[in-house]
């Protein structure tokens, strides 16, 4: 009930007449819930946490960059082929990196970010081609008001957290909770876990590149330092861990959490506010180690096994 | 022909053969019991068994199909569980989505009908009152318990028990007991490898004593209990010093 009369409220957001940087700041927390919805379907579920992420986001950019400026392409097909050609790379690189464990998984994606964003960097001049426009980036077509993409970024936030949810349900949520907990045993209990991994991160690869894409027109230009930044990843861990990871919810209320106390504290404190941020992380991971929403969800869960003893 | 058989099953860890030419069979409905002392390769063979290792030679063959070479989760589908030497359980989850799992994808059934089942067997193994409970704070003899739920869960006609009943007490060792013989009774065929001789000799229909990774005796427990090659394993070589 709370999640319709939110839901509904956010979309009248656009027509009440607030200013433009409200509208924008609302944006940018759409996108950011649904970049980290994208990590959490893969690493919070799992437990497999991903650190390159943002490979897939930059591909998505570049392919949304690539088709609508060079090719013409319409931007709701072009955003789509980057989710696809996203997920596409997903599978080869998900089929070997998802059968390491721990820091070597880790370090791997990684190393696959990493490297795309340095073939983007070198191809041109290693080919002799003029393609990906190397360090100097690419220049989109100018792209329509920020209302456009408040309503895109909200769409694509609702499927995301959609998804998280139906999956949290279904069938494929039991075995990626089941690989979370004890991957051996889900193994043995007949869950194919290297299949089950791989969906889960091509799933988590599609909207990266979707969003990938949709920001690359919302800001008109990239390059790859900016697509492929290491930060952009670790922001979808740190927002996940505060709102709490594996859980459906987490991801809307780390990303919004966190989005809202840099914005606040930017205007306010503009040199010392990541030292602020910074602090406050801490604090909150100190305090609620699972999280925000994981937190509040161990509460009732001991409420509700305790008569049992 | 038995509903599982290993043929000439040889498993190497570097040079050292962990399982060593090993034959064995079992019939539908019946406790094979599994022993030997430590290093034996009674774990490696079970992983064999169910293909966490591939074996280095010979093939493990279920229902006159060879299965050797696929992977845990495809062995666990065509009928082959197990419960492991260390308690898996799905801590986070409750005990009843932990059964859940083994139904939802052992058998691939629907969640009304792997809930409906995962219900009955927590009945059977004792464990209905616990069903809510976080997996993760229940006590170890009912972790052993909840490990045999799941394994009955995917539907397997063969259950493989690696020391299911180490670190429980004679009290609860009867229980289990009761409790295998029961789940033999509804048709299962299991395979009890352990190092609690009594509970061995007590179960099982036929023994196989592994040393070495050889097979050095098979037969009915007094027979297994009584051969020389057995005693000399775990009690050492007779020496005459006179």
């Amino acid at each position: 009930m709370v999640v319709i009369l939110i839901t509904v409220g956010l979309l009248i957001v656009p027509f009440g007449g607030f200013s433009e940087y409200f509208i924008r700041l609302l944006a940018m927390i759409f996108l950011w819930i649904g970049k980290t919805g994208c990590w959490n379907i893969l690493s919070g579920f799992t437990g497999y946490i991903d650190f390159g992420a943002v490979g897939y986001y930059g591909v998505g950019s570049y392919v949304t960059a690539l088709l609508m400026s060079k090719g013409h392409a319409p931007f709701l097909l072009s955003i789509l082929v980057s989710g696809l050609v996203s997920a596409l790379i997903a599978l080869p690189v998900g089929l070997p990196t998802l059968r390491l464990r721990g820091a070597y998984f880790g370090i791997a994606t990684l190393a696959f970010a990493e490297g795309m964003k340095q073939i983007i960097l070198e191809f041109d001049k290693t080919a002799g081609v003029n393609f990906f426009e190397g360090p100097h980036g690419i220049t989109l077509p100018i792209g329509p008001k920020n209302e456009f993409f408040y309503y895109i970024g909200f769409g694509i936030m609702i499927i995301v957290i959609g998804i998280a949810y139906w999956i949290r349900r279904s069938k494929f949520g039991y075995a990626l909770r089941a690989i979370h907990e004890a991957e051996h045993a889900a193994e043995l209990s007949g869950v194919d876990t290297l299949r089950t991994k791989v969906k889960a991160y091509m799933i988590s690869a599609f909207f990266l590149g979707l969003i990938g894409g949709v920001e690359a027109y919302w800001l008109t230009y990239i390059t790859p330092h900016m697509v492929f930044d290491l930060l952009i990843t670790i922001q979808m861990v740190v927002m996940s861990l505060l709102g709490g990871i594996g859980t459906v919810f987490g991801p809307v209320v780390g990303a919004s959490f966190l989005t809202i106390v840099y914005e606040l504290l930017h205007r306010d404190f503009p040199y010392t506010y990541t030292i602020i941020v910074g602090f406050i992380i801490v604090v909150v991971v100190l305090l609620m180690p699972k999280g925000i929403m994981g937190t509040l969800q161990t509460k009732r869960v001991i409420q509700k096994t305790r008569p049992v003893q | 022909m038995g509903l599982l058989e290993g043929r000439n099953l040889t498993k190497y860890f570097g040079a050292l053969a962990a399982v060593n030419s090993v034959d064995f069979s079992v019939e539908k409905g019946e406790i094979l019991g599994m022993i030997g002392p430590n290093g034996a390769g009674k774990s490696t063979l079970f992983n064999v068994i169910m293909g966490v290792y591939k074996p280095d030679r010979g093939e493990v063959v279920l229902k006159g199909k060879t299965v050797s070479g696929l992977k845990p989760h495809k062995i666990c589908r065509m009928g082959i569980a197990k419960t492991s030497q260390i308690v898996q359980p799905f801590a986070q989850m409750s005990v009843l989505e932990n059964v859940l799992v083994g139904g939802l994808y052992g058998r691939n059934l629907s969640f009304t009908n792997a809930t409906r089942e995962a219900e009955e067997i927590l009945e059977l193994v004792d464990l209905g009152g616990l069903k809510e409970m976080a997996s993760g704070s229940i006590t170890v003899p009912h972790r052993r318990r909840l490990e045999l739920a799941r394994a009955i869960a995917t539907g397997a006609d063969i259950i493989l028990l690696d020391e299911n009943m180490a670190g429980l007490n004679p009290t609860e060792i009867e229980e289990v007991l009761k409790l295998l013989r029961k789940i033999r009774n509804q048709g299962k065929t299991l395979i009890v490898v352990e190092h609690i001789m009594r509970v061995v000799m007590g179960i099982s229909d036929r023994i196989i004593v592994l040393n070495y990774g050889e097979k050095i005796a098979e037969g009915t427990p007094s027979e297994v209990a009584n051969d020389e090659k057995v005693i000399q394993a775990y009690l050492g070589e007779k020496v005459c010093f006179v």
